[in-house]
């Protein structure tokens, strides 16, 4: 099955999990790295990974608060990474579709 | 699939297998961050019922009305803390790890929700010490106001939000309270307990309706 109108970036699914979850949230909220980490179920060497992928793909935007042990990792969608799960959902949608 | 490893294998996953993972995640992501919980309603709800009805069992038949029994109301508040601490238990849990713009709003809509709710006890104080009956400031004010300046402050909260659910939920609740107040001052607390849990369980079913949609 052709699925080269897919995005690349979230057609993997640990990141597609990743980028579900966090749309979930409404526009404007960010989710801590420890909890996003226990609903997804990754390693935190692993979500890192991933992280670090749709960051720099701007697709989710990260901030760290805090020092020491009481330091708070945030991750957030971007408006870029909405628009992007929302273009993969029609995509995947038009390819069902098709079958 | 391993879904643990950082390989990007996108050229494997099935679309079907990725549109049902999508669901699957949306769905449950979604039920982790509600609140409140349709659970969560439906214990509001009968809570609700049992303080109201607590209040309406001990003032019904009183001629002159002269207010509910100290048990009631202690019956009352009990339900009321129960109901709170079942808020908090499901706040936290839904709300844990969350941080932005929801979490600020959320208690942007709490001032005037605390601010409508005195004001319904500073009138009662006001009217009682202008006179009026003990019908009025023990009966009909206790029961129908908090839920017409809640609910008012809550439309109007949801109206600028555009979040119609809570605005119908908050209309709902101003009609409740306006239309028990026909009922009288002993009456009011039975129309008032009813009518508020029947709206909370209607939102109950409409939760549980969109999770399934």
């Amino acid at each position: 099955m052709a699925t080269d109108a897919l995005d690349p970036l979230i057609h993997v699914p640990a990141r597609l999990r990743i980028v579900a979850t966090l749309a979930a949230l409404p526009d404007g909220d960010a989710l801590s790295f420890t909890r996003l980490q226990k609903m997804i179920g990754l390693t935190p060497g692993n979500l890192i990974t991933h992280l670090r992928k749709l960051e720099d793909a701007g697709y989710l935007s990260t901030e760290k608060t805090g020092n020491g042990v009481a330091s708070r990792t945030s991750v957030a969608l971007s408006n870029r990474g909405r628009s992007a799960l929302e273009t993969y959902t029609a995509a995947l949608r038009n390819l069902l579709a098709g079958l | 699939m391993d879904e643990t490893t950082t390989g990007d294998e996108g050229s494997e996953f099935d679309p079907q297998a990725a549109a049902r993972l999508l669901e699957t995640t949306k769905r449950r992501a979604r039920r982790q961050f509600e609140f409140p919980s349709p659970l969560l309603t439906v214990i509001q709800a009968v809570a609700l019922l049992a303080a109201y009805g607590a209040i309406w069992l001990s003032v019904r038949g009183q001629n002159p009305y002269s207010g509910p029994s100290g048990a009631a109301l202690v019956e009352l508040y009990a339900f009321i803390a129960v109901a709170s601490v079942a808020v908090g238990f499901e706040a936290r849990r839904a709300r844990a790890g969350v941080s932005g713009r929801s979490s600020r709003q959320q208690w942007s809509l709490a001032i005037p929700l605390v601010a409508a709710f005195l004001a319904v006890y500073v009138l009662m104080g006001a009217l009682r010490y202008d006179g009026f009956s003990y019908a009025i400031v023990y009966g009909i004010m206790p029961a129908a106001g908090p839920l017409i300046v809640v609910g008012a402050a809550m439309a109007g909260y949801a109206a600028a939000r555009e979040d119609w659910q809570m605005l119908g939920l908050s209309v709902a609740l101003v009609a409740v309270g306006a239309g028990s107040a026909f009922a009288g001052p002993s009456g009011v607390w039975g129309v008032a307990g009813v009518g508020f849990c029947a709206v909370l369980v209607c939102r109950a079913i409409v939760q549980v309706w969109q999770r399934r949609a």
